[in-house]
């Protein structure tokens, strides 16, 4: 069957590595222009005509053959050698983030891939929308321009093995316009050994080791998933979690078991869990002596109308300061049910979203929104078990609430040598 | 200096497109929605007006179930047996 694919021309550069990337690079994609969403359906149905030919032409006419850029392959590639010049190259390749990055050298990836018994050559994963091949090596590239010391590697190792599983949606999660990247969240005993931040400023500045594991995972996702800024990463503002988003679960603080145990592991067991998460929003509450206070503020916090788990599902992230946790449980309260407490109080009015909203999200949820009254709640997750829960952060009384895109689910793989 | 590649290789392959016809007169042009907003309202009145200008057999359309999810493999297989040409949407 002959297709045409159409789309708005602020997105053509998304379609064409989309097909490139399947093999279709010859394939005709036929653009208006942008935008279709958001605009009067009489403005976006006039936007057809002056296309017409473009897509007659395209359906009746064989297309050239042009090559598929199938990777090179290329091994090593000749950089400049002053530090200076490798990071205007680097930047002019597309492959940095805009942060000073370390050459990765040959002496420098071998010394990386010592930190793991895995082979240089073993796929990893399959990164899309490139179809990039995920190697050890081409990780350990990564990880070296990110800064990262080879006792890292593992970790970072896993956290591409998680993004890489079907559910985690990686294909969204890296091509959207949703602000999203994936938070990488490390529980066991591997997080004292490499220093990774649990407690004050967990998310900020300061730590190598979360600076450096994150920002390694997201080179990879750039460079071999070939997410470029502006490019296949679709992003309308992104966030600053974009650089490096990586924290340690604050174990030793938390009156609750830790997220690798609720999902099946040992408490001796390192893990990754990784999810595909805006950047992180402040709960103060410096009040509250009770679990019912504190559930009440972050509730107050997480019910917004402009969120993408209200109408998509998934797992949003609640990331309690330990003082807040200890007063929830000091309440007798389990994590389970701060999880279900919060569920049941954190939903947003259908009369607080506009009519249009509701009529799209009635087409992908119609159980939620189609012909409900406007007192009808909306809540921020399919399930309460789907609100995620962990502790992490120092003194002081403020929690973070983390909405996520929604169609991902979070994944925990297992950090292995 | 020489680094190692930070790309890596790509395991995709290229595929050979199918041929296309000569004439749309007497088809049946299948729409596959994205389910992005107003993708649908693009997509039937470029279908309505290809239809009237080139005297197509019909025009059907279809859905994905949403925005950032594939179409369901049986989706693509009726499209396939019923239409000789499709027009789809990519992204916003």
């Amino acid at each position: 069957m002959a297709c045409v694919v159409l789309g708005t021309d602020e997105f053509l550069p998304l379609a064409r590595a989309q097909l490139t990337a399947r093999g279709l690079s010859s394939l005709p994609v036929v653009t208006v222009p942008h935008p279709l969403g958001g605009i009067p359906v009489s403005v976006a149905a006039a936007k057809a005509e002056p296309i017409l030919d473009d897509v007659l032409r395209a359906l009746t006419t064989d297309a050239a053959g042009i090559a598929d850029g199938a990777g090179t392959g290329a091994g090593e590639i000749d950089a400049p050698d002053d530090l200076d010049g490798f990071q205007a190259w680097l930047m002019e390749r597309g492959w940095g983030d805009g942060l000073p990055a370390i050459p990765p050298t040959r002496a420098r990836v071998v010394a990386m891939v010592g930190g793991t018994r895995r082979k240089p050559d073993e796929v990893v994963a399959i990164l899309v929308p490139r179809l990039g091949r995920a190697t050890v090596e081409a990780i350990a590239a990564n990880a070296v321009m990110a800064g990262a010391l080879p006792e890292h590697l593992p970790v970072i190792l896993a956290a591409v093995e998680a993004v890489a599983d079907p559910s985690f949606n990686l294909q969204a999660v890296q091509t959207t316009t949703h602000p999203c990247s994936p938070l990488v969240i490390v529980n066991g005993p591997i997080a004292k050994r490499l220093g990774i931040n649990a407690a004050g400023n967990a998310f900020g500045q300061g730590t190598r080791a979360n600076a450096v594991i994150g920002r390694a995972l997201r080179l990879t996702l750039q460079n071999v998933g070939g997410a470029r800024p502006g490019q296949e990463d679709r992003a309308t503002q992104g966030h600053p979690g974009k650089y490096a988003y990586c924290v340690a679960e604050n174990e030793s603080a938390s009156p609750w078991e830790p997220l690798s145990v609720e999902r099946g592991f040992r408490g001796e067991d390192s893990t990754v869990t990784v999810c595909g998460s805006e950047g992180p929003h402040n709960i103060n509450d410096h009040g509250s002596s009770t679990a019912e206070g504190i559930v009440a503020t972050v509730a107050g916090t997480a019910a917004i109308a402009g969120s993408n788990n209200i109408y998509l599902g998934g797992e949003p992230l609640v990331v309690l300061g330990p003082e807040h946790a200890a007063t929830v449980a000091s309440s007798g309260w389990s994590k389970n049910d701060f999880k279900r407490a919060l569920w049941e109080r954190a939903s947003v009015p259908l009369g607080r979203l506009s009519p249009e909203n509701i009529e799209r999200f009635a087409t992908v949820y119609p159980k939620g929104f189609k012909d409900r009254p406007a007192a009808t709640l909306a809540p921020i997750a399919r399930d309460w078990r789907d609100v995620m829960v962990i502790v992490a952060g120092g003194a002081g009384k403020h929690s973070v609430y983390i909405p996520t895109f929604g169609s991902t689910r979070s994944v925990t793989r297992r950090i292995t040598d | 200096m020489l680094i190692v590649d930070p790309i890596g290789t790509s395991a995709a392959r290229a595929l050979t497109l199918a041929g296309r016809p000569r004439s749309l007169e007497g088809v049946t042009i299948a729409l596959l929605d994205n389910s992005k907003p107003n993708a649908g309202v693009l997509l039937e009145r470029v279908g309505a007006l290809l239809a009237a200008r080139v005297g197509a057999r019909a025009v059907r359309a279809w859905g994905k179930p949403g925005a950032s999810t594939g179409a369901a493999p049986a989706v693509l297989e009726e499209i396939a047996a019923t239409a000789r040409v499709a027009l789809t949407a990519s992204a916003d």
